[in-house]
């Protein structure tokens, strides 16, 4: 079929999904690979395009940036529903072209799944390369960890774009080296804060030095392998830092960049690290820092990415987490809530989310103090509940739920503040059914 | 009060697909009974740990880098874990580790990675790397004359070949190998096997029967593991094969 056509019929479909109250995210792109694999090349893209990945945060530093580059009166395209990989992406450049694959934008700013990076960034000209953080995720789907690392490796050894990097991961900030002859490669760091410990506290990966395989000395961790490190033996580590975050207060929310005092929604440290790389990206394209510090005030996810509700009186935070430091992560905060609280956690285990819950013994759920009851559901409600049990929590304060619904009706039975964890096909559901029992229980 | 000995090898390098929780269940298990477990550590280039001196050795999977490493490491103490095994401490060996204790691993391109040869099978790299062993396995074994069903996750490139004595019989999932019939290695002192999952956690079957073995070895004597509640376990295992195998 001839490219624009395929245009012409996937823009309809993409309207007509949207009247229909449909997400357009993937079906789109997905008709037009699979008419014409060459169709990327029919875009004629002038702005610049910025691509965020690594394991965890893509959706949350993908959106601040293109908040931040809207904000300043950029006109953007962007993913911003999460769909990352080919068919996302491509979506996202059918539904905003002309028909003659017209691209009217001064950034396009995509959130790319790992193992897309290099396929797609051999087609689409790339400006600026983000990568947050390489952790344990999924790993029947996408193979270990190393196995990325070393795609989008490959891929850098001839990329001379941007590439900000996160200089705080062993894994991440080795990829300065891939491209010796790349002279745009921009570092960003969260100074120590009252968080950080000296110990390695979760689950880590990439604790040897990537040259030489020594074992690193870390002079603080901050979260999992993130943290100040320093190879002993070839000094792989020091590296000097384009944008540092300092003055870092967690709770308030609070930091600073140079003379700048900055203030945002989160409170969380990992969260400071995705606000660090994305005003790395607005500091390289010299957006007005008296317009990002406004972005960053404001800027909040609303789609259960630490998510904050009032429901029937509770207080619930809800957050994804598709892998152990992302729940470990998660943990932090009831491990910091003094108050009388209760966890839900909502394991499933469809393709997207990978089909092995071993991950879960990873988790650190020997930390779990002061929770009244832990609810557990999804498709694998038992694996959880037997996991957390051997943890050392008391077997008859947990309840494994095989529905979502009863889960959430179990968890509202009292008051008090919820925390809600779920992983990736488990979060809409989970999400819909405090939302309902929030509007049927309003007064 | 009787006491467990484990010997866990490798825990920051062999640690995927969460193998270090056969170790908590082990000790969830044994603790619930009263034993008390001491777990001690061995690290890369660490002191050299008298494997005789346990009652468990285990050894999990981890990534083809730290996979080599930790070969290279433990070659050194081949005659002394021959002895523990012969003298009948308990190994529990998953998917790499599994490998490493026959005769040699022989990659996609040909290049050979010595096992420690204490048992007859070989491992080989399937050709075409974008195929793997991966899905849910349940599997058919006996323990102590009981049938039982083992439920897990496998995830491995590597088909073994030359299996003498099998865990258990496939019934659902590959195996030691695609297509294969029988999965994992087992004598009455060692069990090897790719499955995850964890292994032990919604097995407790085979949880028990290690610390039953091990407490027998150790104290001569007949030994019976007072029951433990396995609500969560038995909901687990009622579900699972439920949607695995369609049974009720």
């Amino acid at each position: 079929m001839k490219k624009f056509l395929i245009i012409v019929i996937t823009k309809l479909i993409a309207k007509m999904l949207k009247i229909l109250g449909k997400n357009a995210g993937n079906l789109p792109g997905n008709l037009a690979l699979k008419w014409d694999k060459s169709i990327l090349d029919y875009f004629k893209i002038t702005g610049k395009v910025i691509a965020v990945t690594g394991t965890n945060g893509k959706t949350m530093t993908n959106n601040c940036i293109a908040q931040i580059l809207k904000d300043s009166g950029k006109k953007i395209v962007s993913n911003l529903q999460g769909n990352n990989m080919e068919t996302g992406i491509l979506s996202a450049l059918i539904k905003n072209s002309s028909l003659t694959g017209k691209i009217d934008s001064d950034y396009l700013v995509f959130e790319t799944d790992e193992s897309y990076v290099p396929v797609l960034y051999q087609k689409i000209p790339l400006d600026c390369l983000v990568v947050l953080n390489f952790f344990r995720d999924q790993l029947d789907r996408n193979g270990e960890m190393e196995t990325l690392v070393l795609k989008i490796q490959k891929f850098l050894e001839t990329y001379n774009g941007n590439l900000i990097l996160n200089a705080d991961d062993p894994n991440v900030s080795r990829l300065s080296k891939a491209n010796p002859k790349n002279d745009h490669i921009f570092f960003y760091s969260v100074e120590k804060c009252a968080e950080s410990t000296e110990e390695l506290r979760e689950a880590a990966e990439g604790t040897y030095c990537p040259f030489c395989r020594t074992k690193l000395h870390y002079e603080y961790y901050q979260y999992a392998h993130v943290g100040k490190f320093e190879c002993p033996d070839c000094h792989y580590g020091k590296e000097d830092i384009y944008q540092l975050l300092t003055q870092i207060n967690v709770e308030n929310g609070t930091f600073r960049i140079g003379e700048n005092d900055y203030k945002t929604q989160y409170d969380s440290l990992y969260a400071f690290y995705d606000l660090a790389a994305a005003t790395s990206v607005a500091k390289l394209y010299e957006i007005p820092e008296e317009s990002v510090k406004q972005t960053i005030e404001k800027f909040v996810l609303n789609n259960g990415r630490l998510e904050k509700l009032e429901v029937n009186k509770s207080k619930t935070i809800i957050n994804l987490a598709k892998n152990p430091t992302g729940v470990n992560v998660s943990l932090r905060f009831l491990q910091k809530d003094p108050n009388p609280k209760e966890l839900l956690f909502v394991l499933n285990d469809n393709v997207p989310d990978g089909k092995d819950v071993s991950w879960i013994w990873d988790i650190d759920f020997e930390k779990l103090e002061n929770i009244e009851r832990v609810i557990t559901a999804g498709l694998r409600p038992y694996d959880a509940a037997i996991r957390i049990k051997t943890a050392g929590y008391p077997p008859e304060k947990i309840i494994p739920c095989t529905s979502i619904k009863e889960a959430v009706d179990k968890l509202y039975e009292t008051q008090n503040t919820k925390y809600v964890i779920a992983n990736y096909t488990a979060i809409q559901e989970t999400r819909k059914e405090i939302l309902d029992y929030q509007k049927s229980h309003r007064k | 009060m009787r006491e467990i000995k484990i010997l866990y090898l490798y825990p920051d390098m062999l640690n995927l697909y969460g193998d270090r929780g056969n170790i908590q269940a082990l000790k969830y298990r044994a603790e619930k009974r009263g034993i008390t477990v001491q777990i001690d550590h061995h690290y890369l280039d660490g002191q050299a740990p008298n494997f005789c001196d346990y009652d468990i050795v285990f050894s999990g999977g981890g990534a083809d880098k730290e996979q080599a490493l930790v070969a290279v490491d433990m070659m050194q103490y081949k005659e002394d874990i021959k002895k523990a095994v012969e003298q009948g401490v308990f190994f529990l060996l998953v998917c790499g580790s599994y490998q490493l204790f026959g005769k040699y691993y022989k990659g996609v391109e040909g290049d050979m990675i010595p096992g420690l040869e204490i048992f007859d099978f070989y491992t080989e790299a399937i050709q075409d790397r974008n195929k793997r062993c991966i899905g849910n396995v349940v599997i058919q074994t006996e323990l102590n004359g009981k049938q039982t069903k083992v439920i897990g996750y496998e995830n491995h490139g590597g088909q073994t070949k030359d299996v003498t004595s099998s865990f258990g019989k496939v019934l659902k999932g590959q195996g030691n190998a695609f297509g294969a019939t029988e999965e994992g290695f087992m004598v009455e002192n060692v069990i090897a096997t790719y499955i995850h999952g964890t292994l032990l956690s919604k097995n407790p079957d085979i949880t028990d029967y290690i610390i039953q073995y091990a407490l027998e070895r150790k104290y001569e004597e007949k030994i019976e593991l007072e029951p433990l509640d396995d609500t969560f376990e038995e909901k687990c295992r009622e579900q699972l094969l439920h949607r695995f195998l369609g049974e009720e």
